[in-house]
């Protein structure tokens, strides 16, 4: 059921967190004539949250507005209660990793860190050492920031987010540019921080990274909420859209008519000496083609989606 | 551990101060903020050339180079880094997620580029009069120019505050609306930080009563109303960064 902007939130709407202290109701942000998000509802809670989509989906621009740095045009959002593009005290529970790759370069990692604690009022002096002690950045810590690969800057970001102790984080592509180690030993930091029930959203265009990731998750397309839950589900939203198939086998003709008389397939059609079948239900088509040809004494060449980018799944969750 | 990290923190005021001296004048910038400096310097030199009876007369006759070139230029160089080109960049977001006043923020960064202007540009002018000969328009040179940065920072602050080409913006009020709409409209001139600092040193320079216009304040009176438009520079800045839209360069 579609949520109505500004009605009370449904606890059965797999959009909707328990105990939620990121609330997101009816959310619109236009940039000209582009809407990046549309109505979006959806709310956050303790734990690792997935922010799924495709580039352009949204998933930025909700993260900015969550954090307040970004102007509303429609809706509200609350972080703990409290309008974060208003009210400052609301940014003392917040801290965000962005996206893009911007840092002062001609400080040092630990100025950074520093000058973030400052800000947030930290008072105990070692909070610092420990941010930094945790993205294992101790040793070049003294070292400016210019000169360091875009891992150990988004390793400096995620030190920098989390010298205030926020209770949420707000984490927008944050595995991009680590190294396979870099990025097993932050997805266990993540993990960790939601464990500690800190409410941690974290943004990615790559089901299978979230999936490590999170266990709830809201994907994005075209600014609009197209699915949310666990992953299982986003999983199954996925696999059951309509996916085109091309198929290659000795005799495309017959295959062809064979294919007609399956429940799976909504359409065939031939192009040359390939085969492209239309599929409401890809999983029972893939589970269906081999028996088929192997009744029909066909030999299958190959087999291969012709949509199968993250991007036109998502596409067709939406729909 | 290093001594940087057995220091207390210091407080948001004082944080947002030091990041922006550390930060918004990298050495590009620093070479460009040195380039109105010399400028100063030889326009204090140049002055020896131009047909006037006195030291002070010839100083005068470059006056209007050295306030209407030197000062707003050397400013807009620092006004601009201390938040537009940090707006541009990105960066300014790790300063705005926090808990700290927008009021502390924007004095923490005009505070830093006040400094780090007048102080570039203090020393410069007053070595310009002490060049072109006229060692007693030091101190008024060095007020007018004092408070001409102090009002010229707030105003690039604002204008870094309001638009995304916060640099082509302040280039503009510069030229097209002080020099060019405020050299023949006296109503837009009593708002501008050039012709304000000028009237600061027409009012209290030696024989310098010739830059004088009529209807505008000079020497005190000017530092005062530089005074004033400093402080409504920085309200509507805070006014604005409220309203800052911190899209990124992502999306």
């Amino acid at each position: 059921m579609r949520h109505v902007p500004g009605a009370p939130l449904s606890p059965y709407d797999p959009a909707f967190a328990p105990d939620a202290t990121v609330v997101v109701d009816g959310a619109s942000v236009w940039f000209g004539p582009n809407v990046a998000l549309n109505e979006v509802s959806c709310s956050f809670g303790p734990g690792v949250t997935g922010l799924l989509g495709p580039n352009g989906a949204g998933k930025t621009t909700l993260m900015r507005t969550i954090c307040g740095m970004l102007p509303l045009g429609a809706g509200t959002v609350r972080v703990g209660g409290l309008d974060p593009r208003t009210a400052r005290e609301a940014q003392r529970a917040l801290a965000l990793v962005p996206e893009e790759d911007a840092a002062p370069g001609s400080l040092s990692a630990r100025q950074l860190v520093r000058y973030t604690a400052a800000l947030h009022g930290v008072r105990d002096r070692d909070a610092p050492e420990r941010a930094l002690a945790t993205v294992d950045l101790l040793e070049v810590a003294d070292r400016p920031i210019g000169g360091f690969s875009k891992g150990m800057r988004q390793r400096t970001r995620v030190a920098a987010a989390l010298v205030s102790d926020p209770t949420i984080l707000v984490l927008d592509e944050p595995l991009n540019g680590a190294d396979p180690v870099q990025r097993v030993a932050l997805i266990e930091l993540f993990d960790r921080l939601g464990d500690e029930g800190r409410t941690v959203i974290v943004s990615s265009h790559v089901l299978h990274e979230v999936e490590r990731l999170a266990r709830r998750q809201i994907v994005l397309v075209r600014g609009r909420l197209a699915a949310a839950g666990d992953h299982h589900a986003i999983r199954s939203a996925i696999a059951d859209r309509p996916r085109r198939v091309l198929v290659r086998a000795s005799d495309p003709r017959r295959l062809a008519a064979a294919l007609v008389g399956v429940e799976a397939v909504s359409g065939v059609g031939v192009d040359g000496g390939d085969v492209v079948v239309s599929s409401l239900r890809a999983n029972d088509l893939a589970r269906a083609l081999p028996g088929l040809a192997r009744r029909e004494g066909i030999r299958l060449l190959e087999v291969r989606p012709l949509d199968d980018s993250l991007e036109s799944a998502f596409r067709e969750v939406v729909r | 551990m290093s001594a940087t990290a057995e220091r207390a923190l210091p407080g948001p005021f004082v944080a947002a101060f030091v990041y922006a001296l550390r930060v918004c004048v990298p050495p590009k910038r620093a070479a460009l903020l040195a380039l109105p400096c010399v400028g100063a310097l030889l326009f204090g030199l140049l002055a020896h050339t131009v047909p006037e009876p006195t030291p002070a007369f010839r100083f005068n006759a470059i006056g209007g180079a050295l306030f209407g070139l030197i000062l707003p230029f050397a400013c807009l160089v620092v006004g601009d880094a201390v938040l537009g080109a940090e707006v541009r960049a990105g960066t300014f977001g790790l300063t705005w997620l926090s808990p700290v006043r927008f009021s502390t923020i924007v004095l923490a960064r005009w505070s830093a580029g006040w400094l780090i202007a007048s102080g570039a540009l203090v020393p410069a002018m007053g070595l310009s009069a002490l060049i072109a000969g006229v060692p007693e328009a030091v101190g008024p040179i060095a007020l007018a120019t004092l408070a001409g940065t102090a009002a010229y920072l707030a105003l690039f602050v604002l204008i870094g505050a309001a638009f995304r080409r916060a640099a082509w913006w302040s280039l503009g009020v510069v030229l097209l609306g002080e020099r060019l709409l405020g050299g023949v409209l006296p109503g837009i001139a009593q708002f501008s930080p050039q012709w304000l600092a000028t009237m600061v040193y027409a009012g209290l320079g030696p024989s310098a009563g010739e830059l004088e216009r009529s209807g505008m304040p000079t020497g005190w009176a000017a530092v005062g109303r530089l005074a004033l438009l400093t402080v409504v520079f920085l309200l509507l800045a805070v006014w604005r960064i409220r309203r800052l839209r911190l899209a990124g360069t992502v999306e």
